[in-house]
């Protein structure tokens, strides 16, 4: 899904207008605010496959951001209307990593964008399998 | 690579890892490979942050391994058999708020490194984890090795 699709979904904004090196495609997204979930999860996802993935989430920490780009997920989409303050802005125009605002509840952020086709880390593993 | 880790200092971890990614990539290593030292890697710092007095770390990158140790000074860890279980954490709530304390950093780390040494007193913890570097870990092989 293009990110300006998502953000009219989730009626969102992003932080990062200028980010040179940011994605602009979400293929699959993972939830999660307990940081070592995502790593302990999200390894068993092969690169060549999880392209393109976003972290949802309401931590809106240096850590949100350091755990994304150790997983090679290029968006995080914080949710409950959290703002990062511009020092995690910054880190994330560093190291290119696109982040994404809305007001949504995670339930509801993540259901509309599994209805709009992103997929879970499942069933990336599953399409390949 | 000699690192310094400071207690409490959550807003730098993760700066370890991210220094240890950039070496590895530079070393045409495949992202896979490099996810999962990362993970190990970051999971170790998280762990010195928030559960030591502060510590070290050090990089050893050869040709057919990755080698890191950390060093910190206490309190230890209790029972490392316990520790090594998944869910159990002493975090502290500080912890928590930050995104950790899931009780999945030692059993993670485990996981990921192809060989862990963990040795743990009242006086502080040395974690050494090593990962084997295969031919089909070089996405571009490098030119003296």
């Amino acid at each position: 899904m293009d990110i300006n699709d998502v953000l009219k979904l989730l009626d969102a904004k992003q932080f990062n207008q200028e980010c040179p090196h940011c994605v602009r495609e979400i293929n699959y997204a993972f939830v999660c605010d307990l940081m070592s979930d995502a790593l302990m999860l999200l390894k068993k996802m092969p690169s060549h496959i999880g392209a393109h993935g976003a972290l949802v989430t309401g931590l809106v920490t240096n850590q949100a951001l350091r755990t994304a780009e150790i997983l090679d997920l290029e968006t995080i989409i914080f949710v409950r209307g959290k703002t990062p303050a511009q020092s995690v802005i910054d880190l994330a125009d560093e190291i290119g990593i696109t982040l994404i605002g809305s007001s949504l509840t995670m339930y509801r952020a993540s259901g509309l964008l599994f209805k709009g086709g992103v997929k879970s880390y499942e069933s990336v593993l599953e399409e390949e399998a | 690579m000699d690192f310094q880790i400071e207690r409490n200092d959550i807003a730098n971890a993760g700066t370890v890892s991210s220094l240890t990614k950039r070496h590895l990539k530079k070393r045409g290593l495949s992202r896979s490979f490099v996810k999962r030292v990362t993970i190990g890697v970051y999971e170790a710092e998280i762990n010195v942050v928030i559960h030591s007095y502060g510590g070290t770390a050090n990089l050893n990158i050869e040709n057919d391994y990755v080698e890191i140790e950390f060093k910190d000074v206490g309190p230890g860890i209790e029972c490392i058999s316990t520790a090594m279980q998944e869910g159990f954490s002493t975090a502290s709530p500080y912890a928590i708020e930050n995104g950790f304390g899931a009780g999945m950093g030692l059993p993670n780390i485990k996981s990921v490194s192809d060989e862990m040494y963990l040795d743990s007193s009242e006086d502080g913890t040395t974690l050494r984890i090593r990962f084997y570097i295969k031919d089909e870990d070089y996405e571009n092989k490098p030119i003296n090795k």
